[in-house]
């Protein structure tokens, strides 16, 4: 199963990934109606990519009194069926991650999709800030980057006691 | 959302007169959208439309724009840029600057493609705009306060998601310099207009927008769009990745290696110290995002990411933090001979504080050590000399404080001061119609010094970018574009005013549009560079990518633009700035370079024994007024040629003040910058032809 993954070390705080998805889903570029949020602390110069985690043990959907809010087998995206939503944005209200939005005009809440396994953010996102990647591998690229380090101290010191 | 006819827009304008107290929404002209597009150029129609000439900059009558472009807030490479526009206070002429931010989208989103702000209130007040809710709220508590605090309360007040527009205290003390500091980093300060603002008792402007922004070709804009991200991607510049590992300051190494580093006053033209207050020197030492992270911090819909954002955490100047970008460096580090980054910092984030153009600041405290250095300058208790950072942090503060007779003359610009101070040392100025240079030697680099002499900013390389000369172009790209091989030599004279005249049409159409220059001169990502370069440059053949502005800026409004359209566009808004420059006493005889740089040779580095040919300005000056339909003896305009350029209304309003060229006068035939090229069947394959969804899914 693949993972969309924020990364703040490597957001640049560009936004594109915004104004890509509110294009993608409504036409329009509009971040407000963007399932996925920059949030820019510009005072500190850190960029923090938020958005739907897609949680195994979903708040949202537990509290939807509709069953308006679903897993897509295939993707495992937490997925809202707008037709049946009420509005009543109790899921908006228990989300962790405040990825859940209010359309004023729909009237029906929305969030990420995932785009059925091709998120439109990834796209633009040239830096690696936003990837969607198969989620084995993420603990893994972590384990071997933390050996390569390791690998590294090793190979200073023997370098250290060859010169000295 | 609105219901303009064309897309991109926004649809409105903001109209505020701070003497009244009134805010006003105004639909946008729709004939101004095709002529002018937005930004820089509507900016420069307005004022000259608006404004009588006969007003001071810091009267309560003058105006003062804030504009984002069309393409601003919309997906694509570089959509961030937001144009502030006025008369200088510190020039008296033009002034405008321009800044990357998220301001400018912001304010899109809100429902308006700009502000304008004419009056002056009785009390400080700050504007905020929500959506449709836009009122002037009291700023009395902010009066004072730095650009950082003024920014954090604000955003404390309503919200961090909202965009913040701020002037310093220097702003406020009458510096005539004083800058506009966007989303606590991001300056519009060359010109002065943050002292304009101030002085209309405006303290800042905050927006908070929600809406949405439409275009007319959804799909054709999303084809257009994705290859100009994939040109920027694909930029042999782009690759090299520096610049986004760097920031600007990769100039600092690079410029000293091409020897056009200003060093010690313009003395000379290559630091010793580069290495040590460069943009590798920021990466290791203070930069927060250290490797392996190489992630800047970039502006609104930008792939670039050329924001270096550090922080200092301990010793002398411990807490000081923010964004540093090439200009300010150099303006404190090396034109003032200083080569400890940590004090260069300093003073440059001193001056953001103080909302203070940090190029027309340094430049004066460097032009202040020469003049002790010659003799002709009392210190005034300071030990001015090349290379003392503490007397230069303490002349930051004097100066955004009008502090003691050094920190009076140096608020009114190193020109103005030099005026005062006499004993020759206008001849250390390095100003060109009162604007201090920015930090590239123009006796080193040609194009660039010629850009300095006919900018309409005065001196300043913004109005062209002419990078081009600086990149080891091939020679057959030079001769196609520009019709001279030499226009690729940084050190030659050939072809560089057909090079400037095309950067600047070009510049005026990134400045309008909202989008970076960076795109189109430093990558040359634009439309129709990266085809020549496939065509001439030695290396493997493959599909082209490129930013087109006129498919892009086609697909964003409906407005049917093209190549050689985008060209005379950028040639209408020049000549609507040359007209108002001349309404505002601008004369031939300004446009030429300070004597420094005429007269005296670089006298060591790399491009060592170089000056700028006197003999060749007053060529360049003849061949460039005939391109642009100005008169060679006096300067102005011609009637003819603003009336080829949809201008009729400019020319009428010129003759009635007398400020034609006399009806005698003509320019001689000039061949027209080149708007065909014969790759089109060679690599370009137009729209129509190609397989854009399959380009949509290239990624990276």
């Amino acid at each position: 199963m693949k993972k969309l993954v924020f990364n703040p070390e490597l957001c640049t705080g560009c936004r594109s990934c915004e104004v890509a998805c509110s294009f993608k889903k409504e036409k329009l570029f509009c971040p407000e109606k963007s399932r996925i949020r920059i949030v820019k602390i510009d005072e500190e110069g850190v960029d923090v990519p938020t958005g739907c985690e897609h949680c195994e043990s979903a708040s949202c959907q537990m509290v939807c009194p509709v069953r308006a809010i679903k897993r897509n087998s295939s993707t495992g995206a937490v997925q809202i069926d707008a037709d049946k939503c009420i509005g009543c944005k109790q899921c908006l209200v228990v989300c962790p991650f405040g990825a859940i939005h209010f359309d004023p005009e729909k009237k029906t809440v929305f969030k990420c999709d995932l785009c059925d396994g091709d998120p439109e953010c990834v796209k633009w996102c040239y830096t690696g800030g936003v990837t969607y990647g198969e989620m084995a591998a993420l603990p893994q690229k972590r384990r071997h980057t933390t050996a390569k380090r390791h690998l590294h101290v090793q190979t200073e010191k023997r370098k250290g006691r060859q010169h000295s | 959302m609105s219901d303009f006819k064309y897309g991109g827009y926004a649809g409105s304008l903001l109209f505020a007169d701070l003497t009244k107290g009134t805010v006003k929404k105004v639909p946008l002209e729709k004939e101004l959208c095709g002529l002018y597009i937005g930004g820089r150029g509507r900016d420069a129609h307005l004022l000259f439309e608006k404004q009588d000439p006969s007003v001071e900059p810091l009267s309560p009558e003058s105006h003062i724009f804030i504009s984002p472009g069309p393409l601003t807030g919309l997906l694509g490479p570089t959509t961030g840029r937001v144009n502030v526009a006025g008369r200088s206070p510190l020039t008296n002429i033009y002034g405008n600057s321009n800044a990357g931010t998220n301001f400018g989208p912001e304010l899109k989103f809100a429902g308006y493609d700009g502000i304008i702000i004419t009056g002056r209130a009785p009390k400080p007040v700050y504007l905020h705009i929500h959506d449709s809710d836009v009122k002037l709220l009291d700023a009395s508590r902010l009066w004072g306060e730095g650009v950082f605090e003024t920014t954090a309360r604000i955003l404390e007040e309503h919200g961090p998601e909202t965009k913040v527009a701020a002037v310093g205290p220097a702003a406020e003390h009458g510096v005539l310099y004083g800058s506009v500091i966007f989303d606590f980093w991001d300056a519009a300060a060359r010109t002065g207009l943050g002292t304009v603002l101030a002085s209309k008792n405006l303290k800042a402007v905050s927006v908070r927008g929600t809406g949405a922004i439409r275009v007319a070709d959804p799909d054709e804009y999303y084809r257009v769009a994705r290859d100009g991200w994939q040109a920027i991607l694909d930029d042999p510049g782009f690759k090299t990745g520096e610049h986004s590992a760097l920031g600007t300051s990769i100039c600092v190494n690079w410029g000293n290696a091409q020897g056009w580093l200003p060093t010690r006053n313009f003395k000379e033209s290559f630091f010793e110290g580069a290495d040590k207050i460069s943009g590798e020197e920021f990466r290791d030492s203070y930069s927060t995002k250290p490797a392996p992270f190489p992630a800047g911090r970039a502006c609104f819909s930008c792939p670039n990411r050329c924001k270096r954002f550090g922080r200092i955490e301990d010793g002398k100047y411990a807490g000081t933090k923010g964004n540093i970008e090439f200009e300010g460096v150099s303006a404190f580090g090396s034109k003032c001979g200083v080569d400890d980054l940590a004090a260069v910092f300093h003073a440059y984030m001193l001056a953001n504080d103080y909302g203070m153009d940090c190029i027309s600041c340094g430049n004066t405290i460097a032009f202040y050590m020469e003049c002790v250095e010659k003799g002709i300058l009392d210190g005034d208790g300071l030990e001015l000399r090349f290379g003392n950072a503490d007397a230069m942090v303490e002349m930051v503060h004097r100066i955004a404080n009008r502090e003691g007779r050094l920190g009076q003359l140096g608020a009114m610009g190193s020109q103005k001061a030099a005026e005062a101070i006499g004993k020759g040392s206008d001849k250390l100025l390095n100003t060109v119609k009162g604007l201090e240079t920015i930090a590239c030697d123009p006796r080193a680099s040609k194009a660039f010094g010629f850009g300095y002499a006919v900018s309409s900013r005065g001196s300043d390389h913004l109005r062209a970018h002419s990078v081009f000369e600086m990149l080891k172009m091939p020679e057959g790209l030079g001769k196609e574009l520009f019709g001279s091989e030499e226009s690729v030599n940084l050190r030659k004279y050939g072809g560089k005013v057909r090079l400037l005249a095309w950067h600047e049409n070009i510049a005026c159409v990134t400045d309008s549009v909202g989008s970076c220059r960076f795109m189109q001169a430093s990558y040359y990502a634009e439309y129709p560079v990266p085809e020549l370069l496939n065509k001439y440059a030695k290396r493997k053949k493959s599909e082209v990518h490129s930013i087109k502005y006129h498919e892009w800026l086609k697909a964003a409004t409906g407005i049917p633009f093209t190549y050689a359209g985008l060209l005379d566009f950028g040639a209408r808004v020049i000549n609507t700035e040359r007209a108002l420059n001349v309404q505002w006493g601008l004369k031939r005889a300004m446009d030429t370079l300070p004597p420094r740089f005429l007269t005296e040779p670089i006298p060591k580095g790399p491009a060592k024994g170089e000056i700028f040919d006197p003999v060749k300005l007053e060529e360049m000056l003849k061949e460039y007024y005939a391109m642009r339909g100005w008169d060679s003896e006096s300067g102005l305009p011609i009637e003819e040629r603003l009336k080829g350029l949809d201008m009729g209304d400019v020319a009428t309003c010129l003759k009635k003040r007398g400020l034609l060229a006399p009806a005698s006068a003509r320019t001689p035939e000039t061949v027209p910058l080149p708007t065909t090229f014969d790759f089109m069947t060679d690599c370009y394959v137009p729209p129509a032809q190609t397989g854009g969804k399959e380009r949509r899914k290239g990624g990276h």
